[in-house]
């Protein structure tokens, strides 16, 4: 099972409904570059929860926040794997 | 069926914004650690009513840790929630000086850190669930009168009922770009078991310092409830309904 077109297909519906515009999205492009606000940003880890079952946020704070969108993608296929 | 979930939903207040919340035509599941006759008997009358549905679910809200896992089994067993109404609560009473510290953390976990958390839960699902149901969503705390004007012997119980006024207010703005919406709902005095330790005379001066010189019932503050969760709220939120027949007025 593959999560990155799971993440990206969320982060584009996520955008349009909280009326965002998104930047093109690249792994190297920076999250807070990216359109998506904070507000966002939990809808796609809750529903990320839902979808796959995991969280990776939920560690009381030992996980530093991803930088890039590579890096969140990276962060998801490591607690998926 | 459009989910709520009302905690301390098995007698008192909950019981009655339960009732109110199914005659609506919510599927309600009403929470709480024990059964009740009157809940049993009003799940027997919504059956035989055939609108709206109401359901019981046993969770000990002391259980903060298990919060987490009590929302993913709800929203297996009825679906994705529409509404959370944070009903219960404790009303321990006791002079501050001469309250064991224990009696104070359990008032404010059972009252504060319990619904918040429960609320972060349910938000996450609303959110997940987007795709499925759309936006939108009404979540409603149940505060008291005594969160703003005070009354000698509550001063742990008055503080957990402001607390969750600056929470309704803050959440609401937060939660607003979903189509959510956040509201607290202030009873006065009202004769359920929380208050049975009042006596007769305590509740005659309190009505008679009321406008209405009246106590307000379960079904006015449940009718309260059941406005929030009405089509005619959908542009109220951040705001405490007061419902105290003028106590405060
Ligand atoms: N009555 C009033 O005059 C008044 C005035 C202002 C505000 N309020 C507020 O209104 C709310 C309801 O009050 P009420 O008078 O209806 O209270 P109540 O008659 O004492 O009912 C409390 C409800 O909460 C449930 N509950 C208590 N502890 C629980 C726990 N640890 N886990 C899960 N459920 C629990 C109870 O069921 P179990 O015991 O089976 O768990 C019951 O269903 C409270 O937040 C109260 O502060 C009441």
């Amino acid at each position: 099972m593959s999560v990155r077109p799971i993440i990206l297909e969320n982060i584009v519906r996520i955008a349009q409904q909280q009326k965002k515009p998104l930047a093109p999205l690249t792994d190297e492009l920076p999250l807070l570059e990216s359109g998506l606000d904070s507000l966002c940003i939990a809808i796609l880890v809750a529903s990320l929860d839902d979808s796959l079952g995991v969280d990776p946020f939920d560690r009381d704070g030992d996980v530093a926040f991803p930088v890039t969108i590579g890096d969140l993608i990276g962060l998801y296929e490591h607690a998926t794997a | 069926m459009r989910n709520v979930l009302v905690t301390g939903g098995s007698r008192g207040l909950g019981l009655g914004m339960a009732q109110r919340l199914a005659a609506a035509g919510f599927q309600v599941v009403a929470l709480a650690r024990k059964d009740s006759d009157a809940l049993a008997a009003a799940r027997a009358q919504v059956a035989q009513e055939g609108r709206g549905a109401l359901h019981f679910h046993a969770f000990d809200l002391a259980d903060i840790d298990g919060i987490g896992a009590l929302v993913k089994d709800l929203r297996g067993a009825y679906g994705p929630f529409h509404g959370l109404v944070n009903n219960a609560g404790l009303g321990t009473a006791g002079i501050l000086a001469s309250m064991p510290d224990s009696a104070i953390e359990q008032l404010i976990r059972l009252n504060i850190v319990s619904p918040v958390t429960l609320t972060k839960y349910v938000v996450r699902s609303m959110m997940a669930a987007q795709r499925e149901i759309g936006q939108g969503g009404r979540i409603v705390n149940i505060a008291s009168i005594v969160g703003s004007t005070g009354y000698s012997g509550l001063s742990i119980y008055s503080a957990t009922k402001a607390a969750l006024v600056g929470f309704t207010r803050s959440l609401a703005r937060e939660l607003g770009p979903l189509g959510i919406t956040v509201n607290a709902v202030a009873p006065g005095f009202v004769d359920t078991e929380m208050t049975h330790t009042l006596t007769g005379a305590q509740r005659g001066q309190i009505a008679r310092r009321s406008a209405l010189q009246r106590l307000p019932t379960v079904e006015d503050v449940a009718g309260a409830v059941d406005f929030l969760f009405s089509d005619a709220a959908r542009n109220v939120t951040g705001t405490v309904m007061t419902i105290d027949a003028g106590n405060t007025a």
